[in-house]
């Protein structure tokens, strides 16, 4: 079943590296959308994601920084970028090596296409 | 905060749940209303009462269920600001009622994760059934009741 967000995240998860892109309501931390690989667990990472953007919002905020627009957390095998909006949160699982100013530039055209 | 429970098998699955959900409130009931667990309250009215309405939605909207879908509904989750999460847990023992209040500090994502967690921990850290179960009557409903407030709020 496609939805609106079908050609953005497909776009998303053609780029080289990138394993696994969302789209997450932005309260709830509900995914609402994903393009998973098989066995992936797409409500945790969905719950978990829209968390740690929150919190970062919060974090930003608290230090007197503004709002938090991209962020990007790097573990021992590969990187989770976050875009967010009031409503919605795009998230990006990719590997170490992947190229993270191409993802981030894919992403802010995506969240342009679907705001 | 308090946080205490009546039976000690169900401690470590609902501390983690708080911990892991950043709940307000969390209580773990049986569907007679009788508290087990409870975190964040600091009144034994409020307890009573909770639970008190806690059992009757779950009996309620399971029965709904079972009128519109052919089963009980799983969960029931209401509010926008600060929000309340209802679910049922199924063990050994028989089933539980947990209701759980939260606000910005977590999500519904979260709650839910989470929930589905505790579920699989009661499952797994549930002794044996007694041998012998007494039905809940109204004649030891409130002394059972009372007895649970009292070792919750330390006055066993």
């Amino acid at each position: 079943m496609s939805t609106q967000f079908t050609a953005v995240l497909d776009a998303l998860t053609r780029l080289r590296g990138v394993r696994a892109s969302m789209v997450v309501d932005a309260v709830d931390g509900i995914a609402i959308d994903s393009n998973l690989q098989f066995g992936q667990d797409g409500n945790r990472v969905a719950a978990l994601a829209g968390s740690l953007y929150r919190k970062a919002c919060q974090s930003a905020q608290a230090a007197g920084l503004g709002g938090t627009g991209f962020m990007q957390l790097e573990a021992d095998a590969g990187r989770l970028c976050i875009l967010g909006g009031d409503t919605l949160v795009l998230v990006v699982v990719a590997e170490r090596d992947a190229n993270v100013g191409l993802i981030r530039m894919e992403m802010r055209r995506a969240a342009q296409s679907l705001a | 905060m308090i946080s205490a429970s009546v039976e000690a098998w169900v401690d470590e699955p609902m501390t983690r749940f708080v911990r892991d959900a950043g709940v307000r409130l969390a209580l773990l009931l049986l569907p007679s209303g009788q508290v087990l667990a409870q975190f964040g309250f600091t009144r034994a009215m409020d307890v009573m009462s909770a639970c008190a309405l806690a059992a009757a939605i779950h009996a309620s909207s399971a029965e709904l269920g079972r009128m519109l879908d052919g089963k009980p509904f799983s969960g029931l989750h209401a509010g926008r600001v600060r929000q309340l999460f209802l679910a049922e847990a199924q063990t050994a023992r028989g089933p539980y009622i947990f209701l759980t209040v939260f606000d910005e500090g977590s999500s519904l994502g979260l709650v839910r994760l989470y929930c589905e967690e505790l579920k699989a921990n009661l499952a797994a850290a549930a002794p044996p059934p007694a041998a012998i179960q007494e039905p809940v009557l109204d004649s030891n409903f409130e002394g059972e009741l009372n007895k649970n407030l009292a070792v919750l709020f330390g006055r066993a």
